[in-house]
């Protein structure tokens, strides 16, 4: 075949597409046998013929065999060779340095545990509430008291009054379904002739399955209320009646019995539900028709009451979310169209509503009568805050002391260089490092999560798990972080050390700056401000923790034993009394509504006479029922006055003490003034005859507020003073003595100032939590200032013996690498405090009586850094200072 | 026993080259197929059988000269190795093997069946 002459050409993109995939070896001779075909078409045919002939002939040689191999895989089998190496290395390294890698290793694997622990809870708090289909859409019904001006709050109750469900069901449109939980009396429940006695049996309304997800397990949410004599029970109350094979029983159309103050009632289980689940801020176990209440109480004005007796958890769900503001600003005419005006004044003044979106309950509503103990929002954003610095913190460790090693490592990397490593694979020869010992730490790390893990849970009242199968996102997460900690802590040694200079480090010298910013100086510094914050924190913590159980709150709480009264013994209540006080190690008793450390009831209206004229009381003026023994028991200190006396429960018009913030608020210049005035407490006309001096009836986080004591016999309690010798027969005895006036009910009682104690149990759990990850985090920082005070002495050594030669003593090397160290804690210390001040004196603001925060909480830290890093230094340099100087001058 | 892979059409392509002797590259293999066996050829599917064998021992190939023709490329010219050679003849081989094993009968009977 003879060779015809070039002339025309095939287009260039298809030749270039061509060369593009073809494997170089064969691309050309086809593209040349391409192109000379492509000659024979061309004259034939019109151009674009021929082109369209040379594109198809050109996508036709797209084969397996005709194109390039796959860069990428070509590559892995090399790449693979490296990490091979990569690894080799970097265990040599490991093992080498043993007590770098120890530090590390212990840094990063507790970080990683508190990490994994804190996690695990935040989570935990986090998913509440959210497995109800209709989550979004659900809201609680709360109820605003405000002080007759409609703006100050006086109370904000978690419960609703028996009557605003149904009828805010009935006046708002967005509202599609309502209910009302209300546990009743506590019944006994019956089945044959098993009794489980005072189960919380709770009332609820037909909507309630329509509104929260229950999942079934026998019988279905249709059926569950299909008559007024349903139960439906959970597979607790289901496994407590029937036992453990209730499942066999076919238990879904027994009949039980509940039981209460005398009265009895059958009922139908019509289904069995799913225990209510951990995450949800309350728990029922029994389910039954508001209706029975209903018929039980049969008193429409309770059923239908607005104004108060907030006993019924009052639960909405919307057509839209975003309806709720809708429903709250109706809340005006909602009050002014059912209640009456109060005083002349319209009823939106006193009461207000309030929806809290379901799923914000558990941990951002702490309001009067929480059902169950809520959490707290702060408590997860500190918790968080410190986990990720624990991290971060175990992280700028690692960089540290890989960094350090430099001295060690530079002829390694100088060698690696200069035999033709890019910087890409020295990257990635620490980097592996780093991810060796992140991999290493880990299932330490969760073994040391596992090991505490029982504590924290029975410390937070949880039950955590640590389960991998189970749990995928948490294996997901945990895999992210493990890259994660594996890429911030290796990072930056990785580029800083295989930034260096090739034939210096070969050389032996440093090739790092000296000045004293650095990269590594920032994070040093940001170690230290960790350091000091936390230190600085806790301190606070602690001071104001002294402060609160050290202060005097104006009552006597110890050995008073406060036991709450049934039913049978409130009959019989002054024969209880007088049996106990027989007792001779029972010094005092007095019948009380609440104790000191409780909550105050709700204010009432009342009035005072300030002249000739009627003045109405426009404060909040809480109240308390005790009687003439109250003040005794307590020890409260009289400002002006009389105690109440044993005569007048009897008499018609009422008998008020007041504290003295009370009397200041009515406008009396001194307590004695405000003696024998007249008023009117909730309806009822008398006057003032006592004025106490103020004490902490609610625990320090409010401000002691006005109140006020009233004398009626409706009284809840009895308060026992009693000599603390032989305090377990006093005991013994007030038990044996309630047996013989009450044999249905179990006495239940608490101590003063157990109570008192444990209304800080919140504060109490955050210090003590808050104390073990700041030993934590201080300890692994102090692990990263060994690593850094090493670095600083390593680069100093001929410094060092060039000073000694030259005379210099002992402290002054110290002085040398100290100073160094100082500027760092100064310039910390200037961030750190101010930033711990702005946080902590955020906390103390939820207490009404706060320490003050002395010069010395400021200094402390400071000083705890100092002695630390210079007993570091000292440790460090003790070496360094004793070795003959000839020892390291010598080599060069 | 029979270590010759040859796939149909590369059995072609093989035979085409050992016709074309000294002269086989892409574009000539091709014409010379399409003329003898009066089937089109597409390109690719012959360079893929031409590289596959190669790569299996049955070609040897090496570059001609560049010319100033053909945009300066040059032409690969394929040759067929002894290897080659024993491949299709022992194909050959096995071919007439079959042929010779058919009984007489079969043909007669389609001759007779007509």
């Amino acid at each position: 075949m003879e060779d015809r002459k070039t002339k025309y050409y095939p287009p260039n993109w298809a030749t270039k597409w061509f060369l593009w995939f073809c494997h170089a070896d064969f691309a050309e001779d086809i593209l040349g046998d391409l192109e000379e075909e492509y000659q024979f078409h061309e004259p034939a045919v019109s151009k674009l013929m021929a082109d369209f002939w040379f594109v198809r002939q050109v996508a036709g040689m797209m084969r397996p065999s005709l194109i390039k191999p796959f860069l990428p895989f070509l590559k892995l089998n090399n790449k693979l060779d490296m990490i091979k190496n990569y690894i080799k290395i970097g265990l040599r390294n490991l093992t080498k340095y043993k007590v770098s890698t120890a530090i590390n290793l212990l840094g990063l694997s507790t970080g990683m545990a508190a990490f994994i622990l804190i996690a695990l809870f935040v989570k935990d708090e986090l998913s509440y509430d959210r497995n109800h289909e209709h989550a979004d859409e659900i809201f609680r019904i709360t109820i605003k008291n405000f002080s007759g001006d409609g703006e100050t709050l006086s109370r904000h109750w978690a419960f609703a009054s028996a009557g605003h469900g149904p009828r805010i069901k009935e006046d708002f449109p967005e509202v599609t379904h309502a209910t009302r939980f209300f546990p009743w009396a506590f019944p006994d429940v019956i089945y044959g002739d098993k009794r489980l006695p005072g189960e919380q049996v709770v009332f609820a309304d037909p909507d309630v399955f329509d509104i929260f997800t229950f999942p079934f397990l026998q019988g279905n949410k249709e059926s569950a209320f299909s008559n007024e004599t349903s139960m439906v029970i959970s597979e607790d109350a289901a496994i407590r009646i029937f036992g453990n094979d209730w499942r066999e029983q076919d238990i879904v159309g027994k009949n039980v019995k509940i039981e209460a103050r005398g009265a009895g009632l059958s009922l139908q289980i019509t289904g069995v539900m799913e225990n209510m689940p951990r995450q949800q801020h309350f728990h029922f176990d029994y389910l039954a028709p508001f209706a029975i209440y209903e018929n039980f109480v049969n008193n429409p004005d309770a059923i239908n009451n607005v104004t108060g007796n907030y006993n019924y958890l009052t639960y909405v769900r919307l057509n839209d979310a975003e309806a709720a503001t809708a429903v709250e600003a109706g809340g005006d005419t909602f009050f002014d169209k059912h209640i009456a005006d109060i005083r002349g004044v319209k009823a939106h003044n006193y009461y207000g509503l309030a929806l809290q979106p379901l799923t914000n309950i558990h941990l951002t509503s702490n309001i009067s009568g929480e059902i169950e103990n809520n959490g707290s929002l702060s408590q997860v954003v500190i918790f968080s805050v410190i986990g990720i610095l624990l991290i971060v913190v175990a992280c700028i460790n690692y960089m540290n002391l890989a960094t350090s090693r430099y001295t060690r490592r530079m002829k390694e990397i100088g060698v690696r260089k200069s035999i033709g490593a890019s910087r890409g694979s020295l990257i990635s020869q620490f980097l592996t490092e780093s991810v060796i010992l992140t991999l290493i730490s880990f299932p330490l790390a969760v073994g040391l999560a596992t090991i505490a893990l029982p504590s924290v849970n029975a410390f937070m009242d949880k039950q955590l798990s640590i389960n991998f199968l189970q749990d995928f996102g948490l294996f997901l997460s945990v895999f992210g972080l493990l890259a994660l900690v594996a890429m911030l802590a290796g990072i930056y040694p990785a580029i800083y050390l295989s930034g260096l200079d090739t034939i210096r480090s070969l050389k032996g010298e440093s090739t790092f700056r000296t000045g004293k910013v650095n990269f590594r100086s920032v994070l040093v510094t940001f170690q230290y401000v960790v350091t000091i914050a936390i230190i600085f924190s806790l301190a606070v913590l602690n001071a104001q923790m002294g402060f609160i159980f050290n202060s005097d709150p104006g009552f006597d709480k110890e050995s008073v034993l406060d036991v709450s009264l049934s039913n049978d013994i409130y009959g019989k209540k002054d024969a209880f009394r007088n049996e106990l006080l027989a007792n001779q190690n029972i010094i005092h008793a007095t019948f009380v509504s609440r104790i000191p450390t409780g909550n105050l009831l709700d204010s009432q209206g009342a009035s005072i006479f300030l002249g000739d004229s009627l003045t109405p009381v426009n404060f909040r003026l809480p109240y308390i029922v005790a009687d003439e023994n109250f003040i005794t028991t307590y020890g409260i200190e009289m400002a002006a006055g009389n105690d109440f006396e044993r005569y007048m429960d009897s008499d018609s018009i009422g008998y008020f003490i007041v504290n003295e913030a009370a009397a200041k608020a009515m406008g009396f210049p001194s307590a004695e003034d405000a003696i024998n005035r007249s008023m009117n407490y909730g309806g009822t006309d008398g006057k003032i005859i006592g004025v106490m001096k103020d004490f902490h009836f609610e625990s320090l986080h409010s401000e002691i507020g006005p109140m006020i004591m009233v004398k009626n016999d409706n009284y809840r309690r009895i308060s026992l003073k009693i000599n603390p010798v032989n305090l377990s027969e006093t005991i013994a005895f007030v038990e044996q003595t309630w047996a013989k006036f009450d044999q249905k009910n179990t006495i239940n009682y608490n101590f003063v100032d157990e109570s008192f104690e444990n209304q800080y149990q919140g504060e109490e759990r955050l210090s003590t939590m808050f104390k073990a990850f700041a030993v934590l985090a201080v300890l692994i920082s102090c692990l990263g200032m060994l690593g850094m005070v090493t670095f600083i002495v390593e680069r100093k050594t001929k410094e060092i013996g060039i000073r000694k030669v030259l005379g210099a003593k002992s402290p002054h090397i110290v002085w040398l690498v100290s100073q160094n160290f100082i500027w760092l804690i100064s310039v910390s210390a200037l961030v750190a405090l101010p930033i711990g001040y702005y946080f902590m004196s955020g906390w103390l603001d939820t207490f009404a009586y706060q320490v003050t925060i002395s010069p010395v909480l400021f200094v402390v830290p400071i000083l705890a850094v100092v002695l630390i890093t210079l007993l570091t230094i000292l440790y460090r340099t003790i070496k360094a200072v004793y070795i003959n100087p000839v020892k390291y001058l010598r080599s060069e | 026993m029979n270590n010759y892979q040859l796939g149909e059409f590369e059995e072609v392509v093989l035979l085409t080259v050992a016709i074309l002797n000294d002269d086989a590259y892409g574009v000539n293999i091709k014409q010379e197929i399409e003329m003898r066996m009066k089937r089109k050829v597409s390109t690719g599917a012959m360079q893929t059988a031409l590289r596959r064998m190669e790569a299996k021992g049955y070609l040897a190939s090496e570059f001609g000269e560049a010319t100033a023709v053909r945009g300066g490329k040059r032409k690969r010219y394929f040759k067929i190795t002894p290897f080659g050679v024993k491949a299709l003849e022992h194909y050959k081989e096995t071919r007439m093997s079959l042929w010779d094993a058919i009984p007489g009968a079969v043909f007669d009977l389609k001759v007779s069946g007509r």
